[in-house]
């Protein structure tokens, strides 16, 4: 009884700590490919500290409040975000053995709670009552179906080749060749769909400059530090599912599984945060538009092709 | 107790959160901030430590920058540099800390964040009565209960109207006054919009808060050209007399290179909108070939590297579109030759015609062919500054300006300005802002000659 409760926060231990950790990493890429495209130099020691600095000046900063705001949910909804990213970490096998919540639907426990992102970032939008941050809101619940159907359906896709939807077999279903090799369309759409889940970058529509920052216009202090977190949270928990079902997780010659899974979900993780770097932030509509006359009949052709593949290969 | 000294040490070396309010005179020190690496410079003032006052403010913006200051967290503090000893801003911020120079402004910031979290300096108190601006008129928290059955008027503010949006279907609008200081639009711009979503039903510009300045009756101690933005200063005076065609020419290039990396930023390429700001600032106004001064190779590359970029292409692919009849009363510049409207007023000068001058054109008129055609623009004015020499204007009383032809009637900005109801309503909110962006709008500009009017006011050209 005792050695199980240890295990579990053990294991509950190792999901914070990955995120966190992940989430210091990404600030610090962030920090690096930022300095690469203004071609200044990159002081290794001034990067890594940089994050922390900034950190620190917003604990130190009082948060504002606006005329009549919801406190209720404008405080829960960094909560909301952060618990949304840790439950869709919980699921994700980081080694063969270490792996927090070993549900029989794991990748279905991952797509739900990622599909409720919506909901957090509308709670950040609407709580202010703010115009800017309210229509940044908006934006967010216009795309949220868009990018959930082409994200939801690649995922499918890994599945079927493990004829399985727990992550276990997922990634040993990929012991001979992963999946991002034998289903091409998968991981272009998965990290594109992520992008608009993590409101970063090209995709960051409800957080743009055209709105002044959006969704988070009215934060300062703790809050707005809390909801960076739990932003760059979300950021690492999808390249971690990423690597688990694209990438063939924690698999590899030489290295031990948790190296390799580490690595894999860096390379992820780096890919996401260096592309605000290069592709200026689309519009909605245009966005909404190739989710839907692309991006979601492509992830359908994905399927389809792993269907066929799973059927052939089990004759 | 021991966790803030330790968390105030390391907050010491982060960049100071910054809110940058660029008045009269202010706005090419406002770009020399931006690319100062001790600051961070904010795009709503609520994470801003300190709120910086660069230039001079009209009585008008006076206001708003109150509105600014009172939005900023605790602690916060305003530090100010201004060309004018008119200015105003030094009586409303009476804890202000003003900078000896305007080099000074960086330093000046980063100790007043120090001093800030060190607990020397208080942080700025709310300057505006933190009353509601109405009575509270409904019953209950919410103004549930009251007249009516949405009970009441909550602050004397109507609840929302509703209307059909575009697809027929009854919903609310949004009335929202964005401006006159924020970052996406033009420095000064008010606009009162009627938002569906983020639709766009209706438009109306405020009035220009510099015409009062242009208007004053202290206009004789403030000359024209610091009422007017600083890349302009050169092309006024060529108004007048003969100038160097090398200068004209490479004070358009850091134009054009300034406003792509605002718009960079804007569009979501915040680091490389800084690359090219800092591109900018390499135009060395004393001659193109001077050492580390910016090379044509490295606008071309430029060019193509932006060129090669999908996104930017995709996110401003008709958006804004004008056509060539819209924009014929321009008389030219950047705007109407992006529509196939091939006027110029370097075609009229024989100096320019001499250097084989030809001006450039693209046919789409929407804002992809304006952020290609200034690029391209500031490639070619790059190289006619290389091989002008000492060449001289020979032409006065019009000259092309940065933004459009100066000398004939209104200013280019005054001229674009009745566009923008049109050209806005029925537009995403982002949509609106890249069309913005990429008419080039400067209400300082504008103020130099009235709307209406038609006339010049003989104190500005």
């Amino acid at each position: 009884m005792v050695a199980e409760a240890l295990s579990t926060a053990g294991l509950a231990i190792a999901v914070v700590a990955v995120l966190l950790g992940g989430t210091y990493i990404a600030a610090v890429l962030d920090v690096v490919f930022t300095r690469l495209t203004m071609r200044i130099a990159v002081r290794p020691l001034a990067a890594a500290a940089l994050p922390l600095r900034r950190a620190a000046q917003l604990a130190l900063q009082r948060r504002t409040l606006t005329e009549r705001p919801d406190a209720g949910t404008w405080a829960l909804a960094p909560a909301v975000l952060g618990a949304l990213a840790a439950v869709s970490l919980a699921v994700v096998p980081l080694t063969g053995t270490v792996i927090a919540v070993k549900a029989d639907t794991g990748i279905v426990v991952f797509a739900a709670a990622m599909a409720l992102v919506v909901v957090a970032v509308y709670l950040q939008g609407w709580s202010p009552n703010s115009p800017l941050s309210l229509v940044a809101a908006y934006r967010f619940v216009a795309e949220g179906l868009s990018y959930e159907i082409p994200f939801a359906v690649v995922l499918i896709g890994t599945a079927l080749p493990a004829r399985s939807l727990a992550l276990v077999p997922i990634v040993t279903s990929q012991e001979h060749l992963w999946n991002v090799v034998r289903q091409p369309l998968g991981l272009p759409i998965y990290l594109v769909t992520v992008l608009a889940l993590g409101f970063w970058g090209p995709l960051s529509l409800p957080e743009g400059q055209d709105v002044a920052g959006g969704t988070s216009v009215e934060l300062s202090g703790v809050p707005r530090l809390l909801w960076r977190v739990a932003q760059l949270n979300v950021l690492v928990a999808v390249s971690a599912m990423g690597a688990a079902v694209f990438l063939g997780g924690w698999l590899g010659p030489w290295l031990p599984g948790g190296v390799w899974m580490a690595l894999k979900t860096l390379f992820l993780l780096a890919l996401l945060v260096a592309s605000r770097q290069y592709f200026a932030r689309v519009r909605t509509e245009s966005f909404v538009v190739v989710a839907w006359t692309i991006l979601t009949p492509l992830a359908l052709v994905d399927v389809f092709m792993a269907g066929i593949q799973a059927m052939v290969a089990a004759r | 107790m021991v966790v803030r000294p330790l968390l105030a040490r390391l907050a010491k070396k982060a960049p100071v959160p910054v809110f940058l309010i660029a008045g009269i005179g202010g706005d090419e020190i406002a770009d020399r901030l931006r690319l100062d690496e001790r600051l961070q410079v904010m795009d709503s003032p609520r994470p801003a430590m300190v709120l910086m006052i660069v230039g001079r403010l009209t009585s008008g913006l006076n206001g708003a920058a109150l509105q600014v200051h009172d939005q900023m967290a605790e602690p916060r503090a305003v530090v100010r540099w201004s060309p004018s000893r008119l200015d105003a801003s030094a009586a409303i911020f009476p804890h202000l800390v003003a900078a000896e120079a305007a080099a000074a402004l960086g330093r000046a910031a980063v100790a007043a964040r120090d001093d800030l979290l060190a607990g020397r300096l208080p942080s700025s108190p709310p300057l505006l009565p933190d009353v509601d601006p109405n009575p509270w008129r409904g019953v209950g928290p919410w103004g549930q209960g009251g007249a009516g059955m949405t009970g009441g008027v909550p602050y004397g503010r109507p609840l929302p109207e509703r209307a059909k949006d575009r697809d027929g279907l009854q919903l609310d609008q949004l009335l929202v006054r964005v401006g006159p200081f924020m970052p996406a639009l033009p420095e000064g711009l008010t606009l009162e919009v009627k938002l569906q979503g983020d639709v766009i039903q209706d438009v109306v510009v405020g009035e220009n808060p510099f015409l009062e300045e242009a208007g004053s009756e202290s206009r004789q101690e403030v000359s024209p050209a610091l009422v007017a933005p600083a890349d302009l200063a050169p092309f006024l005076a060529a108004l007048r007399v003969p100038v160097a065609i090398a200068e004209l020419e490479l004070v358009r290039v850091r134009h054009h290179l300034r406003w792509l990396g605002h718009t960079l930023r804007i569009h979501g390429l915040t680091a490389l909108g800084r690359r090219v700001l800092a591109l900018s600032a390499r135009v060395h106004l004393g001659g193109a070939g001077a050492r580390g001064a910016l090379a044509t190779a490295d606008v071309a590359e430029l060019r193509r590297s932006l060129e090669r970029n999908f996104t930017l292409a995709w996110v401003t692919r008709g958006i804004g579109r004008l056509s060539a009849d819209q924009l014929a009363a321009l008389d030219g510049g950047p705007v109407a030759r992006a529509a196939g409207v091939e006027r110029d007023e370097r075609l009229a000068d024989p100096a320019y015609l001499a250097l084989g001058f030809e001006p450039v054109t693209r046919t789409r008129g929407d804002a992809l062919a304006r952020w290609r055609l200034r690029l391209h623009e500031a490639e070619r004015s790059l190289r006619l500054a290389e091989i002008a020499g000492d060449g001289m204007t020979t032409v006065t009383g019009a000259v092309e300006g940065p933004t459009g032809p100066l000398g004939r009637g209104l200013a280019p900005s005054s001229r674009l300005l009745p566009l923008l109801p049109d050209l806005l309503t029925g537009l995403d909110w982002g949509d609106a802002v890249s069309t913005l962006l990429s008419l080039d709008l400067d209400l300082r500009e504008a103020a130099l000659t009235t709307p209406g009017s038609g006339a010049v006011p003989a104190w500005a050209w």
